[in-house]
């Protein structure tokens, strides 16, 4: 499989903030969720993937080309839309698509106008007075009109009201559709993420907890009530990622890398597992945080 | 057709958006030779990755349920009636496996179940 981004050993160190050994495998044409709670080195990555920051250590390949050594020519394919919108609030919006234009060879005037209309954004008026969603919206435009192989969105949806959100998905959607472009998008939005990517990473305080095909961290992930279970356990098939007791004398066990054959385990523990409850994406996000952290405390 | 597909499920969405297409080709709500809609469209309609409409329409020409045609579109087959009877019949299985898990898991009874199934398919065909 080709991979759009590929990282390895990333180091990198701001003040008290640091990554820490980050892998990361985006594979091309998918579209890639990037999940983690504010701080946990999401926008860093993604600003060090574009060569905006420069890292201490690791490797970054973006479209099979060196970060940052050959930047420009990776920058020329890549449309980025970063968390705070970074345009000159003085311009309007047709000045910004003629000022975005001359930086791309590959600018697709027809694309651009046929999201302005779609956008309803009004060409005369300057960024500084768009709306936030408008503001997102012409952002999207920017991005999308210069036609590049990978999209980098920094929480491109995340504030906005559902109807801005809508068109800004759909016309995401109708790009990889049409130009089989990789998305590396992060968001809070986990419900949103959770119908439209094929591969989620999450990060917790600087480094990768887990990157995995979205059906599997799904159908893996799941809440067991287990009964009679002794309270030391040695090696288990699956990942343990927590175990509270429930009320009476069962407990809740949050596990990982679940596979239905793996019911068996628990005769041979001489204990009984009395339900198998499916977790979505945001309670399985959430439980592998707190699995994470429990076992770094530990 | 596709009303609350649930991204929140195990069962993948791509499965899902198959198990809908098949039951409607089953029940003839899709007609032989009617022409599936495009990726692009229905991903977008649906706000789905275009690899997840691929997937369901792939593994619905594995199935023979469609012909894939490239560049043309995607086509409902004929089924055998025996076989449109027969998907519609496990569609009822699933049905009744969802509502036993979920009666199971809530503590009512099998019996329960079944009174309360007969007062309703009463109460509908009075």
């Amino acid at each position: 499989m080709s991979h759009a981004i590929e990282i390895s050993g990333l180091k990198y160190r701001a003040g008290s903030f640091e990554l820490k050994d980050v892998d990361l495998h985006v594979p091309t044409g998918s579209i890639y969720g990037f999940l983690g709670p504010n701080g946990s080195g999401k926008t860093t990555t993604m600003r060090l993937v574009l060569g905006l920051l420069r890292p201490l250590a690791g490797r970054i390949t973006v479209l099979g080309d060196r970060m940052p050594e050959d930047a420009p020519r990776i920058l020329a394919r890549v449309g980025y839309v970063p968390e705070q919108p970074h345009l000159d609030a003085t311009l309007t919006v047709r000045e910004l698509m003629t000022f975005q234009a001359a930086f791309y060879r590959t600018w697709d005037a027809a694309c651009a106008e046929d999201l302005l209309n779609r956008f309803e954004l009004d060409d005369h008026r300057v960024f500084g007075r768009l709306s936030k969603g408008q503001k997102a919206k012409l952002m999207i435009l920017l991005a999308l009109a210069q036609r590049g192989d990978l999209l980098v969105l920094d929480e491109p949806t995340d504030g906005l009201d559902p109807v801005v959100r809508r068109d800004i998905l759909t016309a995401l959607l109708e790009y990889v559709a049409e130009r089989k472009a990789t998305i590396f998008i992060s968001s809070h939005l986990v419900h949103e993420l959770e119908r439209i990517c094929d591969w989620i990473a999450v990060m917790d305080e600087g480094r990768v907890v887990t990157e995995v095909p979205m059906e599997k961290l799904k159908q893996g992930t799941k809440r067991l009530v287990v009964a009679g279970a002794p309270p030391q356990i040695g090696e288990t098939p699956f990942v343990v990622l927590s175990r509270e007791p429930e009320n009476g004398a069962s407990e809740r066990w949050v596990v990982g890398q679940w596979e239905p054959e793996m019911r068996s385990y628990f005769d041979g523990l001489g204990a009984s597992l009395v339900d198998v409850i499916d977790l979505d994406l945001e309670d399985g996000f959430v439980e592998l945080l707190r699995g994470f952290r429990a076992s770094r405390r530990a | 057709m596709f009303h609350n597909l649930d991204a929140r499920s195990p069962i993948p969405l791509y499965a899902q958006i198959a198990e809908r297409i098949r039951l409607a080709i089953a029940t003839g709500a899709l007609a032989p030779a009617e022409a599936l809609p495009s990726v692009r469209q229905l991903a977008t309609e649906l706000r789905v990755n275009p690899a997840t409409v691929v997937q369901a329409y792939r593994d619905l020409e594995a199935q023979n349920f469609v012909e894939i045609r490239h560049g043309a579109g995607t086509f409902v087959r004929e089924l055998a009636p025996g076989r449109r009877a027969r998907e519609r019949a496990s569609q009822a299985t699933a049905l009744v496996r969802k509502l036993l898990a979920e009666a199971r898991r809530m503590g009512v009874s099998l019996v329960e179940v079944q009174k309360a199934i007969e007062e309703e398919v009463g109460a509908k065909t009075p």
